[in-house]
């Protein structure tokens, strides 16, 4: 150590180790995700069944504006970001400064119960989701004894009512993941903040966004840009719980790419193109997610 | 101290996987035998599944397909009756879902990986046509190999002929039956024999009847699928492309009629829709319904619920009016082994395969017990077939299916057969909702024109 | 007076959405000791057919090489992923300049394309490397994921720079810093890495299921998708295999969580 020092200035070495310590990640995602990423992008501007790929320029990205189910998709990915988003993270938030405090009783009871859903199985829960919501199920027979229903409703059966029911879904599933990195992100700011806080007579609702939340906001960028992410390349929950249905009603983005890849006729120019709208469209969010929410003070 | 112990123990681990990773780096090949010295021993010469499943011309074939107590067990068998005359002969079979299988044919295909694929694997028959157009080079023509193609019911057969070539061995039998509740339909006045060669408006008013006295409707469905208009369309002969594979559902008088009757059978509340797959079992098990019509491997469902044995019945389905060519007969489902470019021995894969699916009766009397029933015609006539099966009321059910099949007409599926399946399901969804028959099946028509406008 | 009814109110919300949260568990529980007739019936009472369910299982599936698998990938992959991501997040965050800033941004973009996109590309190049049915083709795409570099990150913008200052002049190196000071303090940041890097290892499904072409390199999940295909599924013990892949992931979850708890005040001396 001390014959590097006569070389290089301290913050030249700094910045040497810096980039030493990110090289091996850096590495492995130009070779795992950008060479794929640039082979896709070729793709893109060609076009042909299977194998078979001509070039064809912007065609595939001008097609995407003539088709509707590509148009009902993105406007379904939007519906459930704008509305499922926002819920889920201030219900984890709540959940993790609840059982942030030491006072509580088996908060790793609760922790582990609530962190389950997404440890979950698809095909369990799945299945689970869509006999609660059946015409005979379970959530119809409450809501006929209460007599807010004569029948039972085709909740899956209908637009707007399987759309929420999706939000319903991922809430249910992603609230817990959420929940851990807030928890986890507690954990950083000293407890004796909040005694202080506590001495200085201020109410839970007033330490919540006062203390928790300004001290959590670079975890709550985090969460923000991954559930982002996450919401608009949604797929699982479109392919088991409705497969995109009633006609086409609540099918996602990737959910359709993916049938134009391996259901139907493939067509991987299309697909690619689609892609990359949408890598566009989450870039563009999570770079004004960024200047919102990322500055170091 | 603790704390101390737990980071200690993690970074010793963390290096140790580091180290892991770089000696894997160097020799990838010395990491995949460790986990697979099982599949060594039990077929050796099947070498590296990693550089080529295929066998290198010896007597080992390896295939794909993916329902143990159903396929992976045909196959089993067929291992056993073509190892009496070739003893050296032996089988790897992979089992893996036919999602699968369709994700790793696309991927090996579009990539160019074409050694990656086994000598043999089952393929869905509405998904032939399109994966041998899009992908010629991935399959083996067995047109000339010596498998007599005339032995299996024609409507089968067709489904894997590809310009006039054989790409494909028939497998299963998706003829399709109508099954109903005998003991229902009796509380209604009626006998399965009331069900048998009738027409779709006869099937409506005595559903209605049904409804009416017990409750319960004659038909469940999914919502969402398009397999009972397929069921209703391929009856009659009819298809959503015309001859020259090009869209062909506005001016369609068949497809319209079917349309028209499942709407007014849903309307009727004879045909109830529910959400998935496991929700329609259910109707069945739970006796919510007096019947069902779907492919006859549909029966296996069926008879899980050991219950009902002897209440239910099996006749052929209604067939639809005012149509040419209407029948009542169909197809769902279904599927037929496939053999790959891949294959080092195009020979033993198709003596293989044209002496125990495409001819030996024994291997199909060794499966029938499985529900598996041919579509290879002469097994129809051996004993097995005969034998009266005491769940559905003590009738020969696999004699009478085998008939069916025979009488099925061909569907012309096309290469975007899947599109339009989708298409029409979104179309008729709506018509249910109250959408306009004839606007609905335009905008389904412009949905696979637009599909297939690459 | 309102402590008590404000408490009363936040347990009578926790167990709320606590039950909530794991009743499809309860019901898988359930369905894995009942038949499948009953399963699809909907039943929610302890059946009596665990240990047939349990026969079938294992005579549908090779269970014991699919649980090897699954976790011989997922600890791979978590320790390896763990050590790259968090020693990059650290070397973003603590060494940052407007270059290494930009990388990150760029890094980012990576997340934002669909799997399904770049997986032709992909498994090209892994098929000519000879990766296929190896644990190495199994996690190398996820070693490096641009979701845990940034987690590392952000948390690295919390570790006051007091300590580095401290360790340097006490002759640490830069990178006995990191494993000394750094990690340590940081561990709850380690816990919640680990429990979502081993569930999402655990879990992968799509990229198996291309390069996986071997019966005895199958992980879990796809034993899984193995039962449901076919003309009928066994519903019981479809549940009993849906429930014990689920089992590793809740006590990993189970057993970190108490890194959670205890966290970074007890962690600086």
């Amino acid at each position: 150590m001390k014959e590097k020092k006569k070389k290089f200035t301290l913050s030249q070495k700094h910045n040497a180790t810096g980039w030493a310590f990110l090289t091996p990640a850096a590495l492995l995602i130009v070779i795992m995700s950008f060479v794929p990423m640039v082979k896709a992008l070729i793709l893109s501007f060609k076009t042909g069944v299977g194998a078979n790929m001509k070039w064809a320029g912007l065609y595939n990205y001008a097609r995407m504006f003539q088709d509707s189910v590509f148009r009902q998709s993105l406007f379904n990915n939007f519906f459930y970001l704008i509305i499922q988003v926002p819920i889920m993270l201030v219900l984890a938030l709540v959940l993790a400064s609840m059982l942030n405090n030491k006072n509580l009783r088996c908060e790793g009871l609760f922790r582990t119960m609530i962190f389950l859903p997404c440890a979950t199985s698809l095909v369990s829960y799945a299945i689970i989701f869509r006999s609660l919501f059946a015409v005979d199920g379970f959530v119809n027979t409450v809501l006929i004894k209460m007599g807010i229903l004569n029948t039972g409703y085709n909740f899956l059966g209908h637009p707007w009512s399987a759309r929420i029911i999706i939000i319903i879904a991922l809430v249910w599933r992603w609230t817990g993941y959420n929940m851990v990195f807030y928890l986890s992100g507690l954990q950083n700011i000293e407890y004796s903040v909040y005694e202080a806080a506590k001495i200085d007579g201020a109410s839970p609702f007033q330490t919540f966004w006062k203390i928790t939340v300004p001290l959590l906001k670079p975890t709550i960028l985090l969460t923000t840009i991954m559930s982002t992410n996450g919401t608009l390349q949604l797929f699982d929950e479109s392919v088991n719980l409705t497969n995109g249905g009633p006609a086409n009603a609540t099918i996602t983005m990737s959910h359709y790419i993916y049938n134009m890849s391996f259901k139907y006729v493939p067509n991987f120019g299309y697909s690619a193109a689609m892609s990359y709208l949408i890598l566009i469209l989450v870039a563009v969010l999570a770079f004004v997610q960024m200047k919102v929410g990322d500055k170091r003070d | 101290m603790k704390r101390k112990l737990l980071s200690a123990v993690l970074s010793v681990a963390m290096m140790a996987t580091l180290l892991v990773g770089c000696g894997n780096s160097k020799a990838p090949a010395a990491d995949a035998p460790a986990g697979d010295t099982a599949a060594k021993q039990e077929a050796a010469p099947a070498g590296d599944a990693e550089a080529a499943p295929a066998a290198e011309g010896g007597n080992t074939l390896t295939v794909w397909c993916w329902d143990p107590a159903f396929n992976i067990n045909a196959m089993k068998e067929a291992e056993k009756v073509y190892q009496k005359d070739h003893p050296d002969f032996t089988l790897n079979v992979i089992e893996t879902p036919w999602q699968d299988i369709q994700t790793k044919l696309t991927t090996a295909a579009t990539s160019g990986q074409l050694d990656t694929l086994p000598d043999i694997f089952l393929m869905q028959d509405n998904a032939f046509q399109k994966n041998v157009i899009s992908y010629p080079d991935a399959f083996a023509d067995l047109t000339a190999t010596g498998i007599d193609f005339t032995q299996f019911a024609e409507a089968k057969a067709a489904y894997s002929v590809v310009d006039g070539k054989n790409y494909g061995v028939p497998f299963d039998n998706g003829a399709v039956v109508a099954a109903y509740r005998t003991d229902i339909l009796e509380q209604a006045g009626f006998t399965v024999d009331d069900f048998t060669d009738i027409t779709w408006s006869e099937y409506l008013e005595k559903g209605k009847v049904v409804l009416e006295k017990t409750g319960k409707p004659l038909l469940s469905c999914q919502a969402g699928e398009s397999d009972v208009i397929c069921m209703m369309l391929q009856s009659a002969g009819g298809s959503f492309f015309d001859a020259e594979g090009n869209p062909a559902m506005t001016d369609n008088d068949k497809l319209k009629e079917v349309m028209n009757v499942y709407s007014e059978l849903v309307k009727a509340g004879v045909l109830v829709e529910v959400n998935d797959w496991d929700q329609y079992v259910g109707t069945l098990n739970n006796e919510t319904v007096a019947g069902t019509i779907n492919g006859c491997w549909i029966m296996a469902s069926i008879q899980s619920a050991e219950d009902q044995s002897g209440k239910w019945a099996i006749t052929n389905m209604p067939k639809l009016e005012n149509v040419d060519g209407a029948t009542n007969y169909s197809n769902n489902g279904g599927s037929s082994w496939a053999v790959t470019s891949n294959c080092k021995n195009l020979e033993l894969a198709a003596d293989f395969l044209g002496s125990t699916f495409g001819g030996s009766t024994e291997l199909y009397d060794n499966i029938i017990s499985t529900g598996a029933l041919a579509t290879y015609l002469p097994a129809g006539s051996s004993d097995a077939y005969a034998a009266p099966s005491e769940f559905f009321s003590g009738d020969a059910v696999s004699k009478k299916i085998t008939e069916f099949a025979g009488k099925t007409p061909s569907n012309n599926t096309g290469v975007y057969y899947y599109e339009a399946r989708d298409a029409v399901a979104v179309a008729i969804t709506n018509v249910v909702a109250g959408a306009d028959i004839d606007s609905e099946l335009q905008v389904a028509q412009d949905t696979v024109s637009f599909a297939m406008g690459q | 007076m309102t402590r008590k009814i404000r408490n009363f109110g936040m347990y009578f919300f926790l167990t709320v959405v606590s039950l909530l949260s794991v009743f499809p568990l309860y019901w898988m529980a359930v369905a894995a000791t009942n038949k499948s007739v009953d399963v699809i019936r909907g039943t929610l009472i302890p059946g009596t057919y665990l240990v047939e369910n349990f026969k079938n299982l294992l005579s549908l599936a090779k269970v014991g090489p699919a649980m090897t698998n699954s976790f011989k990938y997922a600890i791979v992959c978590t320790l390896a992923s763990l050590l790259v991501c968090s020693l990059a997040g650290y070397g973003f965050e603590i060494y940052h300049d407007k270059i290494k800033d930009g990388v990150m941004s760029i890094i980012l973009l990576a997340m934002m394309v669909p799997f399904a996109a770049t997986m032709i590309p992909l498994f090209q190049m892994f098929s000519s490397a000879h990766l296929l049915n190896s644990t190495l083709g199994f996690i190398l795409p996820s070693i490096s994921t641009p979701f845990l570099i940034m987690m590392f990150r952000q948390s690295a913008r919390s570790f006051p720079h007091d300590i580095i200052e401290a360790a340097r002049i006490d002759g640490l190196s830069e990178i006995g810093i990191f494993f000394k000071m750094f990690f340590p303090t940081m561990r709850s940041t380690y816990a919640a890495a680990m429990t979502i890097t081993f569930m999402n290892a655990w879990n992968n499904y799509l990229w198996p299921k291309v390069i996986m072409m071997d019966e005895n390199s199958i992980t879990m999940p796809m034993l899984i998708a193995n039962l449901t295909e076919g003309y009928t599924t066994d519903y019981g013990s479809l549940m009993l295999g849906v429930f014990l892949c689920t089992i590793p992931t809740v006590i990993i979850f189970f057993l970190l969580q108490k890194s959670f708890a205890e966290g970074i005040t007890g962690a600086v001396k």
